[in-house]
């Protein structure tokens, strides 16, 4: 029992040094990052190098972060937010959590890559894409999102599964421009076509198309880049739909204050930095993102911005119509 | 003294219960409607698949690990304890990879049946497998220490009344075991019930995936805990069925019995318990095992192992060894309750706390949360929070655990402790803690390893800043980092072996 008792104290007396050893510093900014640390590390630094202002990454995942945030309230610890979706960030800002930022932080970047009232602002964005093999026959008729509900590409077609919110925010792009009836006969098309089989994670998707497995996949442009800097030689191409038509779903990642931040004006300068060139710059190649700041170029091997059409749906909607949008998905029942 | 264990063991289920109640009729009826029959056939077939699995995985190789003396005995146990290291998630990832066209087991498979034959690993036949390669151990270890300490007049008794060997198996070793695989049963249950990591990685949709799913998908906590009360309700259900195989069944040993005797195996014999043994650790360990070193060498080549990654392994071990240590102790008054003054009111204690074990990590994370800012907002945030939620939600299986042990207690051994003038509490320490030795120390390494592994709670509650080695590898292997997430899966692997050793010593202390 002397053992055990002594035991317990040394991890208590551990314990308690720890605790105190990494909670963070006064002056040092707190994100909640639904984002990989990676993508968001060089970015970090750069800013810390800078401006002398410490940053602590806390990871996860986007939507816990925000329920997280939610129920904390203004016992959070989080000074920012940082989500890969429009959605999340749309979400957040209406349930209140963050502060409206100054026009004057914010106006570089355009209007539609904001909240409403500047409740947070994009940063870099991703389109939505085909993937499509090389050396797959009778695929050049595939020009849109909505070709992929042929019943020829049965057995063919590679998506992730309805829970991911890539997919949630592309639909609603789709059904914001075509309208619900004809984004529900698409998905029940493509479910005909995956018959159940969809993927977890779009990487997947890619290497499938790579492998030979798949024709063709719905992704993030991203994706196909990260495979082709693994394998150059991987038959695959980027498509870009929907041309002649309502062009190319976006969404952005972006960064939100929060409300109860007691470091605001630290906070306020992160954000300044991520929207200045040099941090939007380092954002957006970090992962092969278009910058959300006109005139800053994404990656050379990247279709640039500006070159193609891109769907004229304000990023708000990604949150205002999500429940509307899993609605549909589950009503199709979209594996 | 059990009481407020108890209480505390409850708060997230209260929170759930109160959130479920703001959930109005109509929603009420929509989740009746779309989803609740098939989640509740999912749900169950997983936990029976599971279960199955489990006890043809784990039965004959603790027969023939208790039972029969053989060349590596000592390794195959090893080897069969092992998988316990490796999280679900894991295992789930690491198939999923090698069985793609290009993995190892994919390329293998492609030369079997063809050229283009893929292995489904998704859906309820891989969920299944995943949980059970990674579950099967617990099973084992009740029943192989259970095997090892019946005593052998039982036995040999039915042997001189002219039993055959499989008669003295069926009549009289399996109903002795009949505790022991209850107890591993109802916990590799729990398991997949409240699994999340190996079902939303081959998509299966159970009761915690769909929980998690309205949760993240639309923020509807009222939903995900009117989901969770059915799942409660559920595990309950095999609670119940799990006491009621076990009611009225108690085994008191005599001092003076003799353990059973192992039986030297013969050349033959030996080969063919080999491919049992081998086949089975082969797939629950070996490969992953192989898997993780080959890209941990990658890993180690790239130079990706710094300062942090050390850092993340601290922090690891010291949420796994506080909060396996507090939940021993406040498990024990609970088992002690349970064994000495065996009521309704103990038996609902032990059921109800078991419930942390079968609520959803980020259930548990978010009643919580919600608890602490209520009732103590000056602890939110820190250690504490984390280690009670972590303790809240392993509970059971310390319960579970030292409870089998006391209940194997022969009581006139404590009555005689009193006799002698013995007060309640050097009773305590000295006849009844000495005797259930074995069993605290096989709770506390169980809750050790599982808090190792665990990740949605831990992610949810961490203090800001502090990583452990499973949210590294959840992150990473979620962006296919595979080098940077095998050598995190590798340590956890490691960072067990100390705790195994204990449990395991503990019992060969005995044999």
């Amino acid at each position: 029992m002397m053992k055990a008792k002594n035991i317990l104290a040394l991890l208590l007396g551990a314990a308690t040094v720890l605790v105190s050893g990494f909670s963070w510093a006064a002056d040092e900014l707190v994100i909640y990052s639904g984002r990989k640390d990676k993508f968001v590390e060089p970015v970090m630094e750069k800013f810390t190098e800078q401006t002398g202002i410490k940053v602590l990454l806390h990871s996860g995942k986007s939507t816990a972060l925000l329920n997280k945030m939610k129920i904390e309230g203004a016992r959070t610890q989080a000074d920012l937010y940082l989500s890969n979706d429009a959605g999340n960030l749309q979400k957040g800002a209406e349930f209140g959590l963050f502060k409206s930022l100054d026009e004057a932080l914010v106006k570089d970047i355009p209007a539609s890559l904001r909240g409403s009232d500047n409740s947070w602002v994009g940063l870099s964005a991703r389109a939505r894409v085909l993937v499509v093999s090389k050396n797959a026959r009778d695929l050049d008729w595939v020009k849109s999102v909505f070709d992929l509900a042929d019943p020829r590409l049965k057995g063919r077609l590679g998506i992730t599964h309805s829970a991911n919110e890539s997919y949630i925010a592309g639909v609603t792009v789709y059904m914001e421009s075509v309208g619900e009836a004809r984004t529900k006969a698409w998905l029940e098309g493509m479910k005909a076509n995956v018959d159940g089989s969809v993927f977890n994670k779009h990487s997947k998707i890619v290497k499938a198309v790579a492998t030979g497995q798949k024709d063709v996949g719905l992704v993030n442009h991203y994706y196909i880049y990260r495979h082709l800097a693994k394998d150059a030689n991987a038959p695959i191409a980027i498509r870009l739909p929907d041309q002649d038509g309502m062009g190319v779903a976006w969404n952005v990642a972006g960064v939100a204050l929060s409300k109860y931040s007691k470091k605001q004006a630290l906070a306020e300068k992160f954000i300044a930095f991520m929207v200045s060139e040099q941090g939007q710059k380092i954002f957006a190649e970090a992962n092969n993102e278009y910058p959300t700041r006109p005139g800053v170029v994404a990656a050379a091997a990247v279709p640039a911005a500006g070159s193609y059409k891109v769907a004229d749906v304000p990023m708000v909607k990604l949150g205002q119509k999500r429940d509307a949008t899993i609605d549909l998905i589950e009503a199709v029942g979209m594996p | 003294m059990a009481g407020i264990v108890v209480l505390t063991a409850t708060v997230p289920l209260l929170f759930v219960i109160y959130s479920s109640m703001q959930l109005s009729a109509s929603k009420w009826a929509g989740l009746w409607s779309s989803r609740l029959p098939e989640l509740i056939g999912n749900t169950l077939s997983l936990a029976v698949v599971v279960a199955i699995l489990c006890l043809l995985l784990a039965v004959p190789s603790a027969w023939l690990a208790a039972r029969r003396d053989f060349v590596g005995r000592k390794l195959a146990i090893w080897l069969l304890v092992l998988p316990l290291t490796i999280p679900t998630y894991v295992f789930a990832h690491i198939y999923t990879v090698l069985l793609e066209p290009d993995g190892w087991l994919g390329q293998i498979w492609q030369g079997i049946a063809g050229k283009g034959a893929v292995v489904d690993i998704y859906g309820l036949g891989g969920a299944a497998s995943m949980l059970a390669l990674a579950t099967f151990s617990y099973v084992f270890l009740l029943s192989y220490t259970s095997l090892i300490d019946s005593r052998r007049s039982l036995e040999d008794a039915a042997r001189i009344h002219g039993a055959s060997r499989w008669q003295v198996f069926q009549r009289v070793t399996l109903p002795l075991m009949r505790p022991a695989l209850a107890a591993g049963l109802i916990v590799v249950v729990l398991h997949a019930l409240s699994d999340f990591g190996a079902v939303s990685m081959l998509r299966y949709q159970t009761f915690t995936l769909s929980i998690y799913l309205q949760m993240s998908g639309r923020f509807d906590y009222q939903a995900a805990a009117g989901l969770s009360l059915i799942l409660v309700s559920m595990s309950l259900a095999f609670l119940v069925l799990e006491r009621f195989f076990r009611r009225q069944q108690r085994y008191y040993a005599g001092a003076q019995t003799r353990f059973v005797v192992r039986k030297q195996a013969t050349a033959a014999e030996t080969v063919l318990i080999w491919s049992w043994l081998g086949g089975v650790s082969l797939f629950a360990f070996i490969i992953p095992l192989g898997w993780m070193l080959a890209w941990s060498y990658e890993a180690l080549v790239q130079d990706l192992i710094d300062a942090k990654f050390w850092g993340y392994t601290l922090n690891t071990g010291l949420v796994s060894l506080t909060a396996a240590t507090v939940a021993v102790m406040v498990a024990l008054p609970i088992g002690l309750f349970h064994s000495r003054m065996r009521s309704w009111l103990s038996t609902t204690y032990v059921q109800l706390s078991s419930i942390g074990f079968v609520l959803p990590g980020p259930v548990v994370a978010l009643g919580a949360i919600a608890f602490v800012i209520a009732v103590m907002p000056n602890l939110y945030g820190g250690f504490a929070v984390l280690i009670m939620a972590l303790v809240v939600r392993f509970l059971p299986l310390a319960v579970q655990a030292q409870e089998s042990a006391l209940s194997q207690l022969t009581p006139s051994v404590e009555q005689a402790g009193r006799i002698h003038g013995a007060g309640p509490l050097q009773n305590l320490r000295r006849v009844v803690l000495p005797m259930i030795r074995n069993g605290m120390i096989t709770a506390w390494v169980l809750v050790f390893i599982d808090v190792l592994k665990e990740l949605p709670a831990t992610l949810m509650l961490r203090p800001v800043g502090f990583d452990t080695l499973p949210i590294r590898i959840w992150i990473e292997a979620s962006e296919e980092m595979l080098e940077l997430a095998a050598p995190a899966a590798l340590m956890l692997v490691l960072g067990t072996l100390p705790a195994l050793w204990i449990m395991m010593r503990s019992h060969a202390v005995r044999r």
